[in-house]
């Protein structure tokens, strides 16, 4: 990295000069991150640095945290647009807690008084916020504005107008624009004039000069436009950060010798003043729960004892134990109002009737139990405290509740009806630009037609902006696509420069800051886009600022559970207590081991399935397990074979020490949670629990991994252990780093796991209906759809009289099993008013009477009449009936004619007696079987009436092409077609690095998964990621009793394929399949981690290609009419 | 009256300023500089823009005199090429 007019102190000028700073936070406006920023500074020898990002205080806390890093002093403000009729901006700074206060509340105030994301500030709000605040007037000021029209008169009586209203500077800038030079003097002179002080302020944008192409696609970007330079707000490429002689020289030259040093003194008088303190002034020394009365540590005591009576714990001398220790660590750190809070929050949760579980390592606390926040007995599951509550963690805990995901938004009304929307907020997360959106924002501002810059982005799979070029060269996918021709190299070349930036705030999906009403003197606060009040700051900024954040998640798979307990009840009358179900059903079990576990929690992956084949779960103990060596961490370190092997018997568990059997006996031999690695360094060094979670925390970066391992090789040794055993341990704890799962998570995870398997064992139709209603797996749900049919329960189709919003079960005849009735939620486009319509007005007895009572808008009529929901209604095909919808909206637009006060006339039945436009039936074709699933395709997003595939079953039979139901039969080792949809693709890290994709077919007979390694994806990835019907070539692989896997060596579009049938039967078909393919080449670098391990950087990322939760337009699948099955 | 040109001339500059420049082989001295701008270029329309695209225009409109007779000059600088270019004269 060079700069011109290099680093140092520079006495006499003074070192402090950026007082009007932009970061990347100033949203498709700055360029630079506040760290940057930051350092910069301090290189260039400067001891202050202010951020003031536009319209918030978004990168604030970081800004000083970074310059706390880089020893250097942080003002902060804001730079905000006034009310006027054109654009006008000041800024303003903040001196001391007051003016911090002050700030927080204009920016609040800004946000609540313009339109969402436009925030708006008037002379009088800042005059009402004006303690502590100091208000810069530059060029873009309405005072600059009047200078800049040539009216110093104007000019001097806006200025006076702003020093009634708050302390005033005049802000000299000078970007070397035409006119920016002579503008500088005039402001320079009428500050004189009237006596206010100017300084010298450089409108940073960007670090670097470089940097302002990146500016000027931001410019375009936030108005929309294309790259011209008109829409530029910088034309020089000089808003970047200066030097202290850079910038002398800008003032020298607008105002000459003189002036300039006194601007520069100036300048520097300002910034030292506003230079905050973190602890003092922030606040950031200190936490800021909500006022939990007095004595909380007395109360919290009293209630954790009558947790022990009502948990039956009052004898257990282990529980007496360890809730000493944990109050003991509350005690010191002063956290008992936290724990009374959460424990307010949990319960008032429940109150609501909405599901509330606790994840993560907070299952481990004993405390926890006590109060009800977590269901989990710590004691019983062998889970430590440490991992969640220690000495020698830093902060405030963190306690997680999972809810029900379509009800997590009614838990957030509770939690601010409960603490107080003053003392509440969510918590607010950036979205950044990554490659796609990236390319799509510079192709826009490089004027590339819109389809073009959308198959563009499309091509690539999900990864960071700055791989694009990258990516290009290593993934074989983009490789063929052509793209890399050199045209598109300046889209490439600037997208890449977008990486990282921040181009969206939005609501956290699940923090919610509980605090006191100091909340908002703390944090800047705007609307989210569902209404809540939202701080600015993101999960790191309001930990730094020790504000208490509550993870509230909303979990589908809780909803999905509440929604089949309820059918379970609306049924059968049945009242079901998830949590009382006993934990050691046999039914279930024997389901999980045969590996059909789709739509279950966490067990459902392609990956999954075949570990839950290979471990063969008995208890709860086993999903703990499964899940947690489900985990790179276990994977990385090689734990799972040697596990498996152990438990299958084939092998003794080996421990790398007998003194460590204890520790991983339950995992034989094997580290797979966290807390194992708290005891095995515990056990080795004697260093104690909370220490050993201490150095565990350290071990996910290279320099704590040092650290730790000259640490633990010394006291290990010092204990008497040997040196081979020392090594071997420690091999292993560097591997395993901080990647795995603490055992409370995975506990807690294990739950919902256990009982979403009982309920699809023992209500599958229920379980299906609550699994399709909201959702919450991987698979497209016509995939949940086909497993429904392979557990024998009947699909029941669209009906405007009786589906409802959402999925659910109806008895197919009196008394016999249950199905699952399509929801009206499925049909595209329709609204949630215009499904409470259909509901409430029911039942109807013909189309007619549906049109004029259920009122729902034409597109959605014809949709529901396209996927058949009148078919029970009238015996008339969907074609004619489609027909009569517009028949329909024609004579009902009439009574728009009626005269007012006059009642259009009806017969008995409310029939209009206009006469509707007799539409003979019968006239139309019928809509074949293919044309029906098109439609079904098309409207519901999945194939009701029968399975897509079918349609190829003449093709796939000719191929010889083995269904999933088959393969299990199929020696291990026997080279196979398959055939099937493509219903999920995934890239996870695996322990060689290699990029390996793992795709799932569905072929009607269940699932298929494929193994397409590195060295056939030059022939492969593309149409993998590109389509949506496959075949695919391959040898066996057997994982477990039954489950089966291909490891793939060729792959198809089935729709190619079938097109060659057609013109040229089965030879035609083969032909195609022997074309000569590219030569194979490895897909990009390695990552190689701090623990040794390879990893490859597209590995756990979004695919390229469309989306595969919906299938894509019918032509794409189905383009030849002639192929209508039988 | 403003003509036009386009004729490379020889710049001294100190302190960031042009001082004097040769232009159809007569000194010119800077008196004053009246005004002085940057554009950037733009790199978007450029067939093969270069690694990266920067490089600006800088402007001065300048008194400068070659004997007793003050004209106005407007000098640019391409900074990427570091070439200078007597654009247009007042006189």
């Amino acid at each position: 990295m060079t700069w011109p007019l290099t680093a140092g102190c520079f006495p006499g000028y003074g070192t402090d000069v950026h007082i009007h700073v932009a970061s990347c936070y100033s949203l498709r406006y700055g360029v630079a991150p506040p760290a940057a920023l930051a350092e910069r500074a301090a290189s260039l020898g400067m001891q202050t640095l202010a951020l003031t990002d536009r319209d918030g205080l978004y990168g604030a806390v970081r800004h000083v945290r970074s310059c706390a890093d880089a020893g250097i002093g942080a003002v902060v403000g804001a730079d905000l647009r006034v009310a006027s009729t054109g654009e006008e901006r000041i800024v303003v700074l903040a001196e001391g807690r007051t003016g911090w206060r002050s700030l927080c509340r204009l920016v609040t105030a800004a946000h609540a008084a313009g339109e969402r994301g436009k925030p708006l500030v008037t002379r009088q709000m800042v005059g009402a916020h004006a303690e502590g605040l100091v208000v810069l007037l530059g060029p873009a000021s309405d005072v600059g504005r009047a200078i800049t029209g040539r009216r110093p008169d104007v000019a001097a009586a806006r200025l006076d107008a702003w020093r009634a209203t708050a302390e005033t500077v005049i802000e000299i800038v000078d970007h070397h624009d035409r006119g920016d030079g002579p503008r500088a003097a005039r402001m320079l002179a009428l500050a004189r004039e009237a006596g206010v002080p100017a300084v010298l302020g450089n409108a940073v944008r960007y670090l670097e000069p470089s940097d302002h192409p990146v500016a000027q696609v931001l410019d375009v970007t936030r108005r929309l436009v294309p790259l011209d330079r008109r829409h530029l707000d910088d034309r020089t490429g000089h808003a970047y950060l200066k030097s202290v002689p850079e910038m002398r020289r800008v003032a020298e030259w607008g105002c000459g010798a003189d002036e300039a040093d006194a601007l520069l003194a100036a300048t520097r008088r300002l910034s030292e003043r506003c230079v905050l303190d973190p602890g003092r002034d922030l606040g950031m020394d200190d936490v800021h729960l909500p006022f939990a009365g007095a004595d909380p540590y007395a109360r919290l005591v009293a209630r954790c004892s009558d947790g022990l009576a009502r948990r039956g714990l009052e004898g257990s001398r282990k529980a007496a134990a360890r809730l000493g220790d944990e109050l003991g660590v509350i005690a010191r750190k002063g956290l008992a109002s936290y724990f009374l809070t959460v424990s307010d929050a949990a319960a008032l949760i429940r109150s609501r009737g909405i599901r509330c579980a606790i994840r993560g390592s907070g299952a481990g606390s004993l405390v926890n139990h006590l109060l009800g926040i977590g269901d989990l007995d710590p004691l019983r599951h062998d889970l430590v405290m440490e991992r969640f509550l220690a000495d020698s963690r830093d902060g405030l805990p963190d306690i997680d509740l999972d809810v029900e995901s379509a009800r997590r938004l009614e838990a957030y009304e509770a939690l601010f009806d409960r603490f107080g929307a003053e003392s509440t907020a969510c918590v607010s997360m950036m979205e950044t630009y990554r490659a796609r959106s990236a390319l799509r924002d510079v192709g826009n501002a490089i004027g590339l037609p819109p389809l073009e810059i959308d198959a563009i982005a499309k091509a690539f799979p999900q990864i960071r902006a700055g791989q694009i070029r990258a990516a290009l060269d290593d993934l074989p996918e983009l490789r063929q696509s052509g793209l890399a021709s050199g045209r598109l190299e300046v889209l490439f070349r600037i997208a890449e420069r977008l990486d990282g930036l921040p181009r969206h705030i939005a609501m956290h999906p699940c923090g919610v800051l509980l605090s006191n009403p100091t909340l908002r003197d703390r944090t800047p606060v705007e609307q989210a886009a569902v209404g809540f009040p939202m701080s600015q700051f993101d999960k790191d900024d309001v930990e730094a600022m020790g504000l208490l954040k509550l993870d509230v998640i909303g979990v589908r798979m809780q909803s999905a559970m509440a929604h089949a307990v309820a059918e379970v009840a609306r049924l059968t009358g049945q009242a079901i207590a998830l949590e009382d179900v006993p934990r050691d059903d046999p039914a279930t079990y024997a389901l999980v081991r045969t590996s059909r576990t789709l739509g279950c929690f966490q067990i459902e992956s392609p990956g999954q399935r075949e570990l839950i084949g290979r471990l063969q779960p008995r208890d709860l103990e086993d999903l703990v397990l499964d899940i947690s060596l489900f985990r790179p961490g276990p994977v990385n370190s090689d734990m799972v074979t040697p596990f498996l092997e152990a438990r299958a018997g084939t092998r003794e568990p080996s421990y790398p020490h007998p003194d460590l059997e204890p520790v991983l006996r339950e995992s034989l031999g094997v580290i797979v949670f966290h807390e194992q690695v708290l005891r095995v360094l515990d056990v080795m060094t004697g260093c104690g629990l909370s220490r050993a979670e201490a150095a565990r925390r350290s071990l996910n970066h290279e320099r704590g991994q040092a650290v730790v391992g000259a640490w633990f090789r010394k006291m290990a040794l010092a204990r008497g252990y040997d040196e081979a055993s020392v090594e071997r341990v420690w091999r292993m704890l560097a591997a395993f780093g901080a990647f795995g799962f603490c055992k409370a998570h995975a506990a807690s995870f294990a739950l919902p796991t256990y009982q979403s398997a009982w309920l699809k064992r023992h209500h599958t139709a229920a379980f299906y209906a609550g699994v399709l209603t909201h959702d919450p797996g991987l698979y497209p749900k016509r995939v949940i759809l086909d497993d429904a049919r392979h557990f024998g329960v009947p699909i029941l189709p669209l009906d405007v009289n009786r589906s409802s919003a959402g999925w659910h079960a109806e008895p197919v005849s009196e008394g016999g099993p249950a199905g699952i009735r399509v929801a009206l939620s499925e049909v595209k486009g329709i609204s949630d008013g215009e499904v409470t319509k259909i509901v409430t007005a029911r039942p109807y007895a013909s189309l007619g009477d549906f049109w004029r009572r259920a009122r729902v808008s034409r597109p959605t009529t014809e949709r529901l009449v396209l996927a058949g929901g009148f078919d029970a209604v009238h015996d008339v095909p969907r074609r004619d009936l489609l027909c009569r919808v517009g028949a329909l909206e024609r004579v009902s637009a009439r009574p728009a004619h009626v005269m007012e006060g006059q009642l259009p006339l009806a017969d008995a039945d409310g029939t209009p007696s206009v006469l509707v436009e007799e539409i003979p039936a019968g006239e139309l074709p019928p809509m074949t079987p293919a044309e029906v699933v098109e439609a079904e395709l098309d409207i519901l997003g999945m194939d009701v009436s029968r399975h897509v595939i079918t349609f190829y079953d003449g093709l796939l039979a000719g191929l010889g092409v083995v269904r999933a139901a088959d393969l299990p039969g199929r020696p291990a080792g026997s080279e196979v077609l398959v055939a099937g949809v493509k219903v999920a693709t995934q890239t996870p890290a695996v322990r060689s690095g290699q990029r390996v994709i793992f795709a799932t077919l569905d072929d009607a007979t269940g699932p298929v998964d494929l193994t397409f390694f590195e060295s056939v994806q030059d022939r492969c990835a593309a149409t993998v990621f590109g389509c949506w019907l496959l075949v695919a070539r391959g040898r066996v692989r057997r994982a477990g009793a039954r489950a089966v896997s291909i490891i793939a060596d060729g792959c198809w579009d089935l729709n190619a394929l079938h097109e060659e049938w057609r013109r040229g039967g089965p030879d035609a078909a083969r032909a195609a399949m022997a074309a000569p393919s590219p030569p194979a080449r490895p897909v990009g670098r390695r990552i190689v981690q701090p623990t040794g391990f390879a990893m490859s950087p597209y590995s756990d990322i979004g695919h390229a290609g469309p989306a595969i939760k919906r299938p894509p337009p019918a032509r794409l699948w189905h383009s030849s009419q002639g192929s209508s099955g039988p | 009256m403003t003509r036009v040109f386009g004729d490379p001339v020889d710049v001294w500059v100190s302190d960031g300023r042009p001082v004097r420049f040769v232009w159809r082989g007569r000194l010119y001295t800077v008196r004053r500089v009246l005004e002085h701008w940057v554009t950037t270029r733009d790199w978007w329309r450029e067939k093969q823009p270069d690694g990266e695209a920067t490089g600006e225009r800088e402007f001065w409109r300048v008194e400068a005199t070659p004997d007793r007779e003050i004209g106005v000059y407007e000098l640019r600088h391409d900074v990427a090429a570091d070439s200078w270019l007597l654009s247009r004269v007042w006189d």
